[in-house]
């Protein structure tokens, strides 16, 4: 492991307090050793990539939503929105519905959150969505196994 | 709010002997979801947050069917599901923690 000058950043003690500021470095060093644990390195003048930013999104954000809603993992989308699925509850029909999941997504520029159910076949594929609608109805939007829309209820 | 474990208990009970609806379930959990993301929701016993929490998201969306008219879950799912997330919880009254706060607002479930 390595710890790396960062540019712009004087760390240098002056006379009167070298004691503290030895102690500041170390912390200093601390903290910059876990950021690039967190976060790869980038030269100063990269433009961060939309990959990287998501994966720091993931990784700000996800302590306030993971526990509660990502269980069953997460994903950062292209429109800077990150989708938490919860662990599927099983529907033991004996039929091709494995169980259904709660989605959970943030949208990281704006704040708001937004959630529905999905139903899951044996294959993995989404075959019903039951999303939270503002006036407190629900409604099923089912889908065939190739992803077609089918009609709802 | 404030949740505690026996009442979620309950409500999987009720959905089970039928004296509360599953729409009317759901409609409780999502009280309950809405409220975390707005506002502090209390739990207890507070150690067992983390199985009351799962519950809730369980209860949430119990109602969804596969067809109109046709539900997802059987009765054996969701008695699987309260005993997988609820089943070994030792509850003990005496043992529950005290609040320090009062309580904004207790989840109910009027029927």
């Amino acid at each position: 492991m390595t710890v790396d000058f960062i540019s712009g950043v004087d760390v240098a003690p002056s006379l009167d307090d070298r004691v503290d500021a030895a102690t500041e470095r170390t912390a200093f060093a601390a903290v910059v050793v876990q950021i690039k644990q967190a976060f790869p390195p980038a030269f100063p003048s990269q433009r961060v990539s939309r990959e990287r930013l998501h994966q720091i999104d993931r990784v700000f954000f996800g302590p306030f939503f993971r526990e509660k809603y990502g269980m069953g993992g997460d994903r950062a989308l292209e429109n800077d929105r990150i989708r938490y699925y919860g662990l599927i509850e099983p529907a033991n029909d004996g039929g091709e519905l494995a169980g259904r999941r709660y989605v959970h997504e943030f949208d990281t520029m704006t704040g708001c959150t937004r959630g529905w159910h999905e139903t899951v076949d044996r294959a993995g594929n989404v075959r019903q969505v039951r999303p939270e609608r503002n006036d407190g109805t629900t409604r099923h939007y089912q889908f065939d196994s190739n992803g077609r829309y089918r009609g709802g209820w | 709010m404030h949740v505690d474990i026996e009442t979620v208990r309950r409500v999987f009970e009720g959905v089970l002997s039928g004296a509360i609806s599953r729409e009317q379930a759901d409609r409780w959990a999502y009280a309950v979801v809405r409220q975390e993301e707005t506002d502090v929701v209390t739990y207890s016993p507070a150690r067992e947050r983390e199985r009351i929490w799962a519950s809730v998201m369980y209860l949430y969306g119990v109602d969804t069917m596969k067809a109109p008219g046709e539900y997802l879950h059987s009765d054996n799912d969701i008695s699987e599901a309260m005993n997988a997330k609820l089943g070994e919880v030792a509850y003990n009254k005496a043992a529950m923690p005290l609040l320090v706060s009062a309580p904004v607002a207790v989840a109910t479930l009027s029927l």
